[in-house]
């Protein structure tokens, strides 16, 4: 067949490696590693430097930015969620009652446990939900997240409104002191936020994570290209779930006590939030929005109490007119052809 | 080998495709000639699965396969151009043409099966770093062209190719389509609006009306 090409040009044959390529756009435009390193070690110099009531809200933040990243990758395939607040309770309460009822205090056991059961609830609610796409998908996210709020609230035993206390956990065997533990948790907080990031940017520059974008673009033409886009959604759901209980262990162990508003809407919508004031163009965008929510709320309550959500509004306003793509836009030199095809 | 047989097909409760029966044998260029509205696009996006039959069955050499999902039928190497392009339009040509492998999951065959196609679609190679939203409509056409065949290694189906194309485009479309002749194992599937473009192309001419389809005399096979 090599016929078919003119003999004078020179054929792609010494470029097979080019042609075999899915790894050639990986190694295209990398700094991310390179970025996310530089941003673990200034969390962890924070950690020395920084009073630790800042060091705190800085650790909560990064929780949620673990459950933004998760969001991030259903929105990438144009998938949003309003439901994310399920697997941030269920990582939590998993972490409380294993705690207390199973005698587990092991941190790293207790997000093992915090990930895997979100991820088997994920596996299954997503059977159901990833039949379902746009304002259908949203709705039954929200859905499922209220019948566990409901579930809750309605339980006494396990606290109802009140909540429940989530006992200190344990680091290698070894009880810490508060003050100790709330350093090693943040430690391990960063550490787990670097690697979770690591490995999803890999995944979005994936053919998995290619999919996604195709998905969001037009779904029926991945179908007809061969892949399976139910259980493409499926996977990616699994992975938010995952992502997101792994956020909700991290927040009971902090915080030290949890309760059904980890799965009321207004959570799941402040996740929604983080992922559009960042954006989704890059896992370190998301990551962004957890931490500057998190940070200028915790001042806007202490300084503005009554207007803080007021200012939450505003500029949710101004992010959706004047930066559509979130604050991760600013710093990516946008050409003007990209800008013409949006979502 | 393609073969329909009494494939109907109902949407909204109006029937689109009345009993079809076809045969699209391999190395065989087989043109469906219908009007708008015909039926043609119903046709391919059926042999696709994208449509549900209401009764009949096709089999690709034998094998059932109305009754498997559409991304089951592409993984058996049935490549399908759309009418409208749709490409992703800010990736580049390369990305592309390489998202049928993704979709199939194949990295290893990949560049055998991309290779392929460079070298039978010689400009796919030289636009393969654009992005398709710099191409015009008609190059479009033809990377989608190259997308299909990506996935193409038994069946080819082309839902009117030339619509709506440049006239030197369509030349060089009539042009790639013929070249598919030398692929013996492909049967390919080709509808247009009208039987200029496919009467010295296909080997098998079909006409579809309202739904019907009558095998038309085939002017290349009798010579």
């Amino acid at each position: 067949m090599s016929s078919a090409f003119p003999p004078g040009k020179s054929m792609p044959t010494s470029s097979t490696a080019e042609a075999a390529g899915v790894h050639e756009f990986v190694a295209a435009r990398d700094y991310t590693a390179l970025a996310l390193t530089l941003g673990l070690i200034g969390a962890l110099l924070c950690a020395t430097f920084v009073p630790a009531y800042l060091r705190f809200v800085l650790e909560l933040a990064l929780a949620n930015g673990l459950v933004a990243m998760g969001l991030m990758v259903l929105m990438r395939a144009g998938l949003v969620s309003f439901g994310q607040g399920l697997y941030f309770c269920i990582g939590g309460y998993t972490a409380a009652l294993a705690g207390t009822a199973l005698g587990v205090r092991d941190v790293f056991a207790l997000l093992a446990m915090g990930a895997a059961v979100c991820a088997l609830v994920g596996f299954l609610c997503g059977l159901l939900i990833a039949r379902y796409r746009e304002i259908f998908f949203a709705m039954l996210t929200l859905a499922f997240t209220m019948v566990l709020y409901g579930l809750l609230v309605n339980n006494e035993r396990l606290g109802s409104t009140d909540g429940y206390n989530v006992l200190p956990a344990r680091f290698f065997a070894s009880e810490l002191s508060p003050d100790k533990f709330q350093l090693a948790l943040f430690v391990l907080t960063c550490a787990l936020v670097y690697v979770v990031a690591l490995g999803l940017d890999r995944y979005l520059r994936s053919p998995m994570g290619y999919l996604g974008e195709a998905i969001r673009e037009n779904e029926l033409r991945v179908e007809y290209l061969g892949a399976s886009v139910r259980r493409l959604v499926l996977i990616k759901y699994v992975i938010a779930g995952a992502l997101a209980g792994l956020g909700g262990v991290l927040t009971a162990l902090a915080v030290g006590h949890v309760d059904p508003d980890l799965a009321n809407w207004t959570t799941s919508g402040e996740f929604l939030f983080m992922a559009l004031l960042g954006g989704i163009e890059h896992v370190g965008a998301p990551l962004l929005g957890a931490i500057i929510l998190g940070v200028v709320r915790s001042y806007a309550l202490e300084y503005v109490p009554y207007l803080w959500q007021m200012m939450l509004g505003a500029t949710m306003l101004a992010i959706i007119v004047f930066l559509p793509d979130g604050l991760w836009s600013i710093m990516k030199r946008r050409q003007k052809v990209g800008k013409t095809v949006g979502i | 080998m393609l073969s329909l047989s009494e494939v109907s097909v109902n949407l909204g409760g109006v029937e689109v495709l009345r009993r079809v029966s076809l045969l699209a044998p391999p190395g065989v260029i087989v043109g469906v000639v219908g009007r708008n509205g015909a039926g043609k696009t119903t046709l391919m996006r059926s042999i696709m699965g994208l449509l549900p039959l209401a009764g009949g069955r096709i089999e690709l050499d034998g094998a059932r396969l109305d009754l498997l999902a559409p991304h089951r039928r592409a993984r058996l190497g049935i490549g399908y151009m759309p009418e409208d392009r749709r490409l992703v339009p800010q990736w580049t040509v390369k990305e592309n043409l390489m998202l049928p492998l993704w979709a199939a999951g194949e990295t290893t065959e990949s560049s055998e099966r991309l290779q392929r196609v460079f070298e039978l679609v010689e400009e796919l190679y030289a636009w393969r770093e654009r992005k398709a939203l710099e191409l015009s409509g008609g190059q479009q056409k033809i990377v989608a062209l190259g997308r299909a065949l990506v996935c193409a290694r038994r069946l080819l189906l082309l839902d009117e190719p030339f619509e709506g194309v440049a006239p030197a485009l369509v030349a060089r479309l009539r042009e790639l389509i013929g070249k598919l002749k030398r692929e013996r194992e492909l049967a390919v599937l080709v509808t247009d609006s009208n039987d200029a473009h496919l009467s010295d192309l296909a080997e098998r001419l079909y006409t579809i009306e309202r739904g019907a389809l009558t095998e038309a005399l085939s002017p290349v096979a009798n010579c």
